[in-house]
């Protein structure tokens, strides 16, 4: 296990150090930069190169890269071009922004779309399953932006209320932190639950099929000892790989929902820096998603390991 | 000028009442300008003072750096915080604000400004001539990074007289220089500020201006909020305690929080989301008249802009109206050579503007005189998140083909945009943009050849860089008109631009929200002057 851990961390640095180059190059390929951001149609060259200067924008790229390399070593992401705070201070809350939107999604995500996929798959072909099945095509169908827009006007029309617009932590006020969130999340579990379900369903109908459970019934074990005995457990890795997937999905794919909410997260952060060009908090915050995913990939590698003895032999 | 991002639209005095246009039906009469009426906006007779307003922003400010960010988007809410020496009223004179008066040499070269006394910083500092020749010599050094630089570049000297006086002296006469001196970049911060090398992100954190607000907070993608200062000079101003700027980047969010009285007051700039508050009880919508301008840019570096008869076809055969209905219906002015704001004072009359189409017949004959009668392909570059230009890019599209030029539209990010834009490649492109209430800010740096002025478009025009460089030395205003007139007849005639619309600054607000004002700049100077019932 050790030596496992040792070389998977090892082949994490790399992937992120690649991935670090890439990002690096990628933002500095699209054209414009937060000089020309800030001057607008205003401006002069004089002014803009002494700006260029000021961010090392006129030095060698990979000098610019070395450097900010030599930072993140440091465990220093550098500070914001546009805001001047330093980037952690500003990735820091909104990750716990994005991670809570997340963590919140596949919560409900699983708690509909577990047993959802579950009584479909227990009702292959029958009404129940086709009515479960017609929901998750619906909602893996429907752009999450049409989603959040429809409950958020379909809210407000009936109960004349829309969420607050300031956004508070959970550790400020939970209750206030959730009345901010109810919508989006229901809108991004809703979806996410549709997918859930969806791929529940098909694992459980696929174990349904397998002869030893067949052999098990013809033994006369009851149902719910051959469900949750041998079903569950192995339908239980593919599971645990598609809440890691949906983990990573809404990591990296918030920008919507967050843009729609006024939910101040890494995926609106992203986007406002890459408008203005603000190449510190982009690599920063790109940095953090590829992060995320890796630790979301390891835990559930490691989730493997505890639930199927055969992966620890291999 | 940054592309001005949002909206547009205004209000006016009516029988000494303060009333916009107000849209209970899509009835759109043209909203004309207010007499100068002080600082701001109009003072209440019976302000309530206190309580907090919420208004949204479409759009964020990058930074909070009056110095180092032209952005629109900031400039809005930092006039709040920051101040200059003067105002800029809209219509279109400087008004003294920190200045108290001044006084021109003969010559026209040398300014000596009297400052107001007893104004404090929101450091709690009392503000001398020092801050301010501190603060004007600070931006006008190139080397300082501001995009302001450009507009001071005829100050030669700037000295403090005494405690209360300053001189400002140019090399050559401007006529501009007060409004130069106003609230767009720059302002007159504490001396010393940038010398610590975290100033310029200090301002993020906490203003050290002189205006009616300070910053309380500015939380990224989330709020921008602001207190009110009690240390303000103007006595009992401003009403409000604080000013809560929600950022919320979706228009339909945006109506949805309006509707439940999450937002009181917001600027909105795409037609059809007006239309969708257009009858809901409690939401007032207002329209004022702008500074602000959507354009057809041709830059000459690209052929066949360079042929001057492919220009004049091109604008002959733009149906300006019809470009306007298909962006933002009636929520606009159609322009001849300046933004509606400065239609009255300094533009050269409609009926007089040569070269407008749509005249099909002349256009192609022009394009048979350069040689293209059989037309030609043309890219017209876009700009993704500027709504008003995807109708208008297709109508466009028509019309050209009219005359046998075939259109290819390409959507650029803004960003892309700029680049091009500050290199001189910009094609053949829209544009918007804003200016403050004066001629030679509007067209200098536009339009004057290199290096003078950047001549972004490549005219390259002797005899109108001429006439700039005289209307910007005299300061008779009748004969200043004279000379603008003129310089506009030659801007319409060679078309290196084709001014569209200036659309509407369109506010929404619910009828808590009293007295206000928006400025023609779309800055929001007049929550300086607003106050809430309840």
């Amino acid at each position: 296990m050790g030596s496992y851990l040792v070389k998977r961390l090892f082949a994490s640095l790399l992937t992120a150090l690649l991935a670090s180059v890439l990002v690096f190059l990628l933002v500095r390929l699209v054209p414009g930069d937060v000089v020309s951001q800030m001057m607008g149609q205003a401006g002069g060259e004089t002014a803009e190169n002494a700006l260029r200067n000021f961010f090392g924008l006129d030095q060698p790229i990979y000098v610019q890269y070395a450097n900010w390399l030599m930072q993140l070593l440091q465990g220093n992401l550098g500070t914001s071009w546009t805001r001047g705070i330093p980037v952690t201070q500003m990735l820091g809350p909104a990750f716990l922004v994005t991670l809570e939107i997340g963590l919140l999604t596949l919560l409900v995500a699983t708690l509909v779309g577990l047993p959802l996929g579950i009584v479909a798959a227990i009702h292959e072909g029958k009404p129940l399953d086709n009515l479960i099945q017609a929901f998750n095509i619906l909602g893996l169908s429907a752009p999450v932006f049409w989603i959040g827009l429809m409950l958020l006007v379909g809210v407000s029309t009936t109960f004349s209320w829309s969420p607050p617009l300031r956004y508070v932590s959970p550790v400020q006020s939970l209750g206030g932190n959730l009345e901010i969130l109810a919508l989006p999340i229901m809108s991004l579990g809703l979806l996410q639950a549709a997918a859930y379900s969806q791929f529940v369903r098909q694992n459980v109908v696929s174990a349904l099929h397998q002869e030893y459970v067949r052999t098990a019934i013809a033994k006369g074990v009851s149902k719910r000892v051959i469900f949750f005995k041998h079903i569950l457990r192995n339908v239980m890795i593919p599971i645990i790989t598609f809440m890691g997937l949906i983990l990573i999905q809404i990591l990296g794919g918030v920008v919507i929902i967050e843009s729609l909410f006024a939910l101040p997260g890494l995926g609106r952060l992203l986007l406002s820096a890459i408008e203005t060009r603000d190449y510190p908090v982009v690599q920063g915050a790109l940095l953090i998603v590829v992060a995320a995913a890796m630790v979301v990939n390891l835990l559930v590698d490691l989730a493997y390991r505890l639930i199927d003895p055969r992966v620890r032999v291999a | 000028m940054l592309l001005s991002q949002v909206f547009r639209r205004r209000s006016l005095l009516r029988s000494g009442l303060m009333g916009a246009v107000v849209l209970g039906s899509l009835a759109t009469a043209m909203p004309t300008f207010a007499q100068a009426d002080g600082l701001y906006g109009p003072a209440a007779t019976d302000a309530v003072l206190g309580g907090r307003l919420n208004m949204g922003l479409l759009v964020e400010p990058p930074a909070l750096d009056p110095f180092h960010q032209a952005a629109d988007a900031r400039i809005r809410v930092t006039v709040l915080m920051y101040q200059g020496l003067f105002y800029e009223s809209p219509t279109g004179e400087a008004i003294p604000l920190l200045a108290e008066s001044y006084t021109v040499s003969d010559d026209g070269l040398v300014y000596t400004i009297k400052l107001r006394e007893g104004v404090k910083f929101h450091t709690g500092a009392e503000m001398t001539a020092e801050d301010v020749a501190y603060s004007y010599n600070y931006i006008r050094d190139a080397e300082n990074g501001s995009p302001g630089a450009g507009d001071f570049a005829a100050v030669d000297d700037i000295v403090v007289i005494d405690d209360y006086t300053v001189e400002i002296t140019l090399s050559a006469a401007n006529a501009s220089l007060p409004m130069t001196l106003g609230n767009k970049y720059g302002a007159v911060i504490p001396a010393g500020y940038f010398d610590d090398e975290n100033a310029k992100n200090a301002m993020n954190v906490a203003s050290v201006g002189t205006g009616p607000f300070k910053l309380g907070e500015f939380v990224p993608n989330s709020q921008v909020v602001l207190e009110k200062n009690p240390d303000y000079w103007e006595q009992g101003m401003p009403y409000l305690d604080g000013i809560d700027f929600s950022i919320l980047p979706n228009s339909a969010s945006m109506l949805v929080a309006l509707r439940n009285n999450r937002v009181d007051l917001v600027a909105l700039s795409r037609p059809q989301d007006v239309q969708q508050v257009q009858n809901i009880a409690g939401l007032e919508i207002e329209r004022w008249p702008s500074l602000g301008q959507t354009a057809i840019d041709l830059g000459a570096e690209t052929a066949p802009l360079d042929n001057l008869k492919v220009r004049q076809a091109i604008s002959l055969a733009v149906d300006k109206q019809e470009v306007m209905q298909a962006s933002i219906g009636d929520f606009g002015t159609v322009l001849g050579t300046v933004p509606a704001g400065l239609q009255e004072q300094w533009g050269l009359p409609l009926d007089e503007v040569p070269m407008q189409g749509p005249d099909i017949e002349a256009a192609k004959a022009l394009m048979a005189e350069a040689g293209m009668a059989d037309g030609f392909t043309l890219t017209l570059t876009t700009i993704n998140g500027y709504d008003w230009m995807d109708p208008a890019a297709v109508t466009l599209r028509e019309q050209l083909g009219e005359i046998g030029i075939t259109v290819d539209i390409q959507r650029v990010d803004l960003g892309v945009w700029i680049n091009n834009f500050r290199s001189k490649q910009m094609g053949f492109t829209f544009n918007d943009w804003a200016t403050q209430p004066d001629p030679n800010l509007l067209f200098y740096r536009h339009f004057h050849k290199a290096p003078e002025g950047a001549d972004f478009r490549n005219w390259a025009n002797d005899s109108a860089s001429a006439l700039l460089d005289e209307g910007r030395a005299t300061s008779d205003q009748a004969k200043r008109r004279e000379i603008y007139l003129e310089f506009q007849k030659e801007l319409a005639d060679t078309v290196p631009t084709i001014m569209l619309f200036s659309p509407d600054h369109i506010t929404v607000r619910n009828d808590r929200v009293h007295n206000y004002v928006q400025h023609p700049t779309g800055w929001y100077y007049g929550l300086a002057r607003t106050y809430l019932s309840e």
